[in-house]
Parts: structure tokens; sequence; C-alpha cells
């Protein structure tokens, strides 16, 4: 009988494969407490669809701006059963009807680029659109 | 309250913050041994490692290379076992670090990354277990007509990227990853501004020194030098220091300029071929020709430079202006995120546009990222507008990603000089950047003046002394010179000749260049024996090519979407040429990786390693909040609780701690050297100081020559020497004026005095002529003194 993606046992390389993740940055996870180590000690050290599963999460956050240190308190609160840390959020009216909302904690250069961003944003609304022109 | 010697003596070290139990570090101590020249330097880098807890260890070691640099090899050593590191295509020595660690072997593997970042891995070191990894750097110095600059990087900067991803992960701590798709599985250290705990780091260097009286000093640390023969023996002075800062070492010959004679390096190589490097001096292609210049100077205003760098760029750029004549243009340029310019067109360097310049440099602060690219490209779209011209980058260069500026800035024909600031170096990727345009590039740390440096830089690369530069070889069989020189020659800044020819004997080295009218034709005898040292030469040219070749790789270049057919097909074209020099020279590069592995007794697969990134020091002089986000750490794997035992004072000095024989910079000159260059600042167009009439004009530019040439300007030499031969024009246009015939022979005794460089009189000469103190006194106290 096939076994069940629940059931495949995958090598470090194998799972490294499938994620897309090499496989030093896998055990820095594991060091990191971002992921579980193997499924099984010694020659038989295996990893499961779940290992699969968060590597995938942790990309994805990655890709939303994350940084390992925070996303391991995502992660943290998302599975451990706790309260999720409360997000601090930024709003910035850019116009009457319009308000954005960044989260904190970004590096100076970040915060700069996105404050650079809904100036932008915010001059493009205060101009009148082609169809508002009076004629 | 009595404090119990007990208290200061308890938890030292980092701690886990869970339970509070001591977290060891794996690498415990870093150690620079190897041999210095003019040409470069060999080195052996020893890396101690040591791993405490219950758990085999990981421990990634993340570091940069210096210039023109690259690895040959390392040997890992242990108890009972002692093996060398193979050179292996990248992907398959990661293939055997990763089998040697699954099979539960002690494998290490030496990886390479874009600019110029290498991660040293480690793998299954045993608890307890004392393992030493022996590496070989070949690596570049800055020539110097007189000498030489070597930096080693002993900590990584914090650079700049737009997709970096940082965080504080604790008080004083602070994480950057870099994005995947161009850096891979390259890890970065954590910084820290606490250095207690961190590993140690020492260096005891052998330095061929250029001549029989040499000058060796460091700006970054304390020295202990040996005078040996040729040689001197250069080691830290106090048993160890902390890994955050560069170590800049320079060697320079002491009262000579070097004259005119080629500097030769030669030897027989492994291969059989006698390789050589020439140094040609920049003298021996004669003075800069005097013509009128276009200039852009371009000023780095990211937050990384707050403080004093940008304090000093700021007043070293309008000490540059005043050495400008009315025939010169200029174009000021800051970047950080954005870029702002003084005006969108080129403008003479009259007082009205020097006056705005100031006005608008004040309002320059420092913020934001490195936005280099923007900076650099908004300066060459000034100077189309001139014809030609050059650009004067003033930056730290932190940024990741410089492969696509190097490859833009190879495209064009500006000459960038680029002065880099800072302790933690990213000089490899500035002495490309003005090696692929044909500029010249110097760095300076933290501890040196900016302003004097940029000055001195500004000086030397007024115009070149020789322009399309070709160079050729003959009297030996077979000689082959390669890499090709650059196409300029600045003064002070030797041009360095690398190659290789059948055999050695006596060759002509023959110069063709243009400098004002037809071309100039020199040809130098020259001695290339075949004694030792050949195999040293023969490598550091392969670690050059390297790290040209290394310069556009993985760039996308203008035109190109990454990812596509093309890119591939050009990325896949260079990847084959790191991997054909890799294998000619026995070097690593981004394509050829260092792997070993070792199979001991007992090993056994199990648990993978626990891996520990090797943490370093935030560079000195950079603040935390002015790259990582402020945020309390939600899960920290450790922090430092108590200053730990190896806890150093650092001394805050800025200048160079130690020398030997003689200081290069003489003492209580800061402030002096404050009001020279606001004093540079006011001088006029035309190359006098201000002043009501003419008479006054004159008055004032002699009190301001003598104030320069006693603080050891003349007009070929010192920061200033630019401002001195200016301030000389000045005068001699203008004499005798309304002078007496007294007054005028009085100016020129000053004249003669600074032009041949006789000692000038005692006198008052810099305070009455700083800023604040007009009018200037009268002459009765030059004529009593001249």
């Amino acid at each position: 009988m096939k076994p069940t993606s629940a059931d495949r046992r995958l090598t470090l390389t194998e799972l490294a494969a499938d994620s897309g993740v090499a496989p030093r940055t896998i055990r820095y996870y594991i060091a990191r407490g971002l992921l579980e180590g193997p499924l099984e000690r010694g020659r038989k050290a295996a990893y499961g669809e779940r290992h699969l599963e968060r590597l995938r999460k942790i990309r994805e956050l990655q890709e939303q701006g994350l940084a390992l240190a925070e996303i391991a308190r995502v992660l943290d609160g998302g599975e451990g059963g706790s309260l999720p840390e409360p997000v601090v959020v930024e709003t910035y009216q850019v116009a009457p009807d319009v308000a954005v909302q960044v989260r904190a904690g970004r590096s100076p250069w970040r915060k700069r680029l996105i404050r650079e961003a809904l100036r932008e944003l915010a001059r493009r609304l205060a101009q009148p659109e082609e169809g508002d022109k009076p004629y | 309250m009595t404090t119990s010697v007990e208290e200061h003596s308890l938890p030292l070290g980092p701690v886990a913050v869970r339970d509070g139990a001591p977290v060891e570090l794996a690498m415990q101590q870093l150690f620079l041994t190897g041999r210095l020249f003019a040409a470069g330097g060999r080195l052996i880098v020893r890396h101690s490692f040591v791993a405490s807890g219950k758990q085999p260890v990981e421990a990634v070691y993340p570091f940069q290379l210096p210039r023109d640099a690259a690895l040959r090899r390392f040997r890992i050593e242990g108890p009972g076992f002692s093996a060398r590191s193979e050179l292996r295509p990248a992907a398959e020595a990661a293939e055997t670090y990763e089998t040697g660690l699954a099979r539960g072997h002690l494998a290490a593997l030496a990886a390479a990354y874009r600019d110029g970042l290498v991660n040293l891995s480690v793998g299954n070191l045993r608890p307890g277990e004392p393992v030493t990894v022996w590496l070989e750097i070949l690596a570049g110095v800055e020539a110097r007509d007189t000498g030489f600059r070597f930096r080693f990087p002993f900590t990584v900067a914090p650079s700049y990227h737009p997709r970096a991803r940082t965080a504080m992960t604790a008080e004083g701590a602070g994480q950057m990853e870099l994005p995947e798709e161009e850096f891979g599985d390259a890890l970065l250290p954590e910084w820290r501004t606490d250095m207690a705990g961190l590993h140690e780091i020492g260096f005891a260097l052998h330095v061929h020194l250029p001549g029989a009286e040499c000058e060796v000093a460091s700006p970054s640390h304390p020295l202990s030098v040996r005078f040996r023969g040729g040689e001197a023996e250069v080691g830290l002075a106090r048993a160890g220091d902390v890994p955050n800062r560069d170590l800049v070492l320079d060697v320079r010959l002491a009262g000579d300029d070097g004259g005119k004679a080629p500097a030769v390096f030669s030897g027989r190589g492994t291969d059989g071929r006698t390789h050589f490097c020439l140094l040609a001096p920049s003298k021996l292609f004669g003075e800069a020709p005097r013509r009128a210049r276009q200039v852009v100077f371009v000023l780095d205003r990211s937050g990384s430079m707050s403080g004093e760098p940008i304090r000093q760029a700021k007043s070293a750029l309008l000490a540059c202006l005043g050495a400008l004549s009315e025939n010169d243009r200029f174009g000021l340029v800051a970047f950080d995120n954005q870029v702002e310019v003084l005006d969108t067109l080129l403008r003479p360097a009259t007082l009205f546009w020097r006056d705005r310049a100031r006005a608008w440099l004040e309002s320059i602060d420092a913020r934001g990222g490195t936005e280099l690219a923007s900076g650099v490209e908004a300066g060459r779209q000034l100077l189309e507008q001139g014809g030609s011209g050059e650009l004067f980058l003033i930056t730290d260069g932190q940024v990741w990603g410089t492969e696509e500026i190097l490859g833009a800035a190879g495209r064009e024909g500006v000459a960038i000089h680029t002065l880099g600031l800072g302790a933690a170096s990213q000089d490899r990727f500035l002495a490309l950047l003005a090696r692929r345009t044909g500029g010249v590039s110097r760095f300076v740390s933290l501890r040196e003046r900016t302003d004097s440096a940029a000055l001195e830089l500004f000086g030397a690369v007024a115009a070149p002394v020789a322009r399309e530069v070709k160079v050729g070889l003959t009297g030996l069989d077979d000689a082959v010179i390669e890499p090709l020189p650059g196409p300029r020659v600045f003064a002070g800044s030797p041009l360095a000749v690398f190659g290789s020819a059948a055999g050695g004997g006596e060759a002509t080295l023959e110069l063709s260049f243009q400098r004002d009218g037809p071309t100039v034709e020199r040809r130098v005898k020259i001695d290339i024996g075949d004694g030792a040292g050949g195999e040293t030469l023969r490598l550091l040219r392969g670690a050059r090519l390297i790290t040209d070749a290394e310069s556009g790789y993985g760039a996308v270049q203008e035109g190109e979407i990454a990812g596509d057919k093309a890119a591939e097909r050009r990325r896949e074209r260079q990847r084959r040429r790191l991997e054909e020099l890799g294998r000619e020279y026995g070097l690593a590069n981004q394509a050829m990786s260092l792997v070993a592995v070792v199979e001991r007794p007992g090993d056994r697969p199990d648990a993978p390693p626990v891996t520990q990134v090797v943490p370093v020091g935030l560079p000195e002089g950079m603040e935390m909040g002015g790259v990582f986000a402020r945020r309390a750490p939600a899960k920290p794997l450790a922090c430092f609780a108590v200053p730990g035992r190896r806890a150093h004072a650092l001394p805050r000095s800025r200048r160079p701690m130690a020398f030997a024989r003689m200081p290069m910079e003489k003492a209580a000159e800061a402030d002096g050297f404050d009001k020279l260059t606001a004093i540079a600042a006011r001088i006029e167009p035309d190359g006098g100081m201000p002043g009501r009439d003419i008479e006054e004009r004159i008055r004032a530019s002699v009190y301001v020559l003598l104030a320069f040439a006693s603080a050891g300007n003349g007009p070929d030499f010192g920061p200033f020497r630019r401002h001195v031969r200016r301030l000389i024009e000045f005068l001699e246009e203008n004499l005798p004026g309304p002078l007496s015939l007294e007054q005028t022979r009085a100016v020129e005794a000053a004249v003669r005095l600074v032009r041949t460089g006789g000692t000038v009189p005692e006198g008052r000469w810099l305070e009455l002529a700083a800023p604040g103190h007009p009018p200037f006194p009268d002459w009765e106290y030059l004529l009593e003194r001249l």
C-alpha cells in the first residue's frame, strides 16, 4: 500500500529538495526553535509532512517581510495555544476617505520607504481624476 | 554599601534566557597570521572551536573578504586527526558536506556568496572536542607610491539591502536576513553592542618593508612592532581584542617619496613559469596637466553615516570646493533612499555657487538606507551634461548586492573615486568600483580624520597623470600581462602590473600614455628574478582575476529580467569562467567551495547538530537603532546577563593608538585641521582670500599661505596642496599691485619659502588666518618675521 502523505518519511536532503530550503537553513531553524527536530534519531532520522508544512509557513511569513525572530513569535502564538502577541500597527490617514495601517517595528530604512510610498499615495489621491476635472 | 568581590565574579558570559544556564560560544578565538608586502598578502586565519553542551554543534562563522581576496585551502585539526580541504564545484562541495554530517562525521565547508561574504561551517563538533581550522587567504592591499595600507575585516557591517529582514532580538543584539533568491543559504552573524563573551581576535604578521626606513602604524589597533632586516613583525600589543572593527595597517616609507623606479616582485611558481608584479609609481608618468575640472561630489547620507562621519564629510566637501577655480564646474548629490541634488546643472565654482553649496550641505543630515546606485546614477547624469568628468563618492559603502552597481559602473566612461568610511570594511566593493571605472579608492577608519583623507584624495585625483595607459614587456619569452592594468594613473597611486613569463631575466617595461599633447612613451629597464615567492604572486594574480570575474556574477543587468533565458545563459557563462579560474589557480570563489570530511572513530548518524552562528560586535561607531528595528525579544536563544570574562575596555581615541618609530599624524592636529578646512572653504575662485580691496586680499592670502605651510603643506605635498598652489598663483599674478617695495619683497619671500619647503618662521599664523579673526593683522607682523 502506498503511504499517505501524512506517513511520508523524508530525509533531510529530501525535505530540503521538496521545500526549497537548504539543509543547513533547516538545521538553523531547528536550533532556533522554529521547527521541530527530526521524528527519530540516528540512521532513521527523518522528517514528515508537518515539517514541510511548517517550512512553507515560514517562507510565507518571510515573504511578508518578517524576520525569523518575529516569525518565532507568530508561530508560537498560533500553535502554542496561548493568546497571540498583540500586533502594533500605525495608522496613516492618507486621504479623508483612506487610512493605511502599517505594522510597527520595521527597520528605519524600511519605515522610510513605507512613508515615501504613503506620501506618494497621498499625493496621487489628492489629485482630481481625469473624469473629475471641470470643463 | 560594600560590594563584595563575589558579586562581580558571579555568572559571567552568556546565559540562556529560559533557565539562566551558561551558553558557550562554539568559536573561541580567531587569530590572523601571514606575510604582507606591497603587492598583497598571503594570510592564514586560525579559527579555534570548542563546543559545549551535550549535543554536537554546527558552528557557522560568516565573514567578508578583504579586497582582491580569495580562499585557497584549509586544514582542520583536532585530537588524533588532521585533514586538508578539497576544492570542488559549489553544489558538489555542499553535498559532500551534508553527506558527511548525515553520517555523523566532522565536516567543514567554506562557501562564498555575493559581496565577498563567506560562511565557514564546521559541523558535528563534539562537546568538549577542540577543533582548529587554518584557512589560507590571498588578499590584496591598497598600494601607494610610498607604501601600502592593509585592511582585514574582523567583523561584518550590517549593510543595507532593500529586502533584508532585520530584527532586534534582545537589547543590544540585532539580526539580519538576506533574500534567499540572491544569497542562497548565506547566514549573517548576530551583531552585539556588548562585546562580552564574543570570540577573541589577535594577529601576528610578517611585513616586508618597501624601504630601509619605514613606518608601521595602525589607526585601528595597538601594535607591537619589531624590525628585523627588511621585515617587521607586527602583532597586537595586548593579549586579545574584540571583533568590532577591521584591522588597518599602514606601511609607509619614512621621509621618502619613493622615487620613480618601479618596485619589482618576481619568482618562479609551481607551474614552472616566472610570475611578477611591478608597481610603477605615479611619478614615473610625470606631473598632472592643468585643465578645467568637472566633478560631481556624491555624498552618502544614509543612517549609518550619522554623527561624526557626515559632519567631517560635509566640511571636507566644502574644503574641496575651495580647491576649485572659476573655470572648474561642480555638482553635488546626496543620497539615502532618495536622491537630492544641489542643482540640476553643473555650476561654476564661483563664490555664489559655493555659498549655495554650503547652505545646501547644512540642511543635509544622515537618515535612511543606502541606495548607492541611484546616487551614482544621478551624479553620472549631471556629468553627461558637461561632456565628461569624474565622480567623487564619499560613502561607508554599506550595501549588499553590489554586483548590479559594479556591472553598471563598468559600462560607463566616468571615473569614480571612492572615499570609504567606517570601522567595518566594504573595502572590497569600493576598491572594485574605483578600479572598474578607472578611479582611485581610499578607505579610512572612524579613528582617522575623514576631511583630511578626502582632501588628500581630492588633491591626488585632480587630474590623471596618465590616461589611456598601455603596458608592454619585452625581453622575456612568452610574457603575458594579466589582468590588464587600468587606463588611468593618478598622483600617489602606482600602476600595478601583474603577469608571467617563461623565465626571468632583464626586461624592458614599455609604457605608452596620453597626458596633455602627443602620446608619451617610456621605457624602463627592470630585472625580473627567478627566486622564491613566485607562487604567491601567481595566487595573488588569480585572486585578483577571480574578484574581477565575481564582481558582476549573479547581477541582473540593464535590459534583463531576472530568471529569463538570456540572463541565465550569461550567468552560466560566468559560472564556468569562475570554475575555470578556480581550477587554474586552486582558489575558491562563488562557483567553487572548499570542503573536508573527517571520519573519526565512533562517528555514527545521530540527530542533526545544533547550528550556532558565531556572533560579532556591531562595528564601532554604528548605532543599533540606525539599522535594526527596536523590539523586545520574542524567544531569544541567549542573552548576556553580566559583562563577560573577556570584556575589554576599548580606547575611544580617534587617533592612531600605537606607532613604531614615528607617528603618522602629529599630536594636537585635530583642532588645527578643522581651522584649516574652514579657511580652505573661504578661498575665492581666483585662488585668493576675500577682502575689501586687492591690498587686503594679498595680505590675507599671505597669512593663509603661511598657516597652511606651517601645518606641513606645500605645493606638492600635504592634504591642502591644491589650496597652497592656488594661493601662490594668486599672489604671483597680483604682485606688486598697490604694495610697497618692502611689502612686495615680504610676499615674494613667503612664496619662495613655501615653494622650496623651507621652515616657516614662528608665528601665530593659523590663529591669525582662521575665520572669525578678520581683519587680518597689518603688514608689520609679517614684515617682522619675513
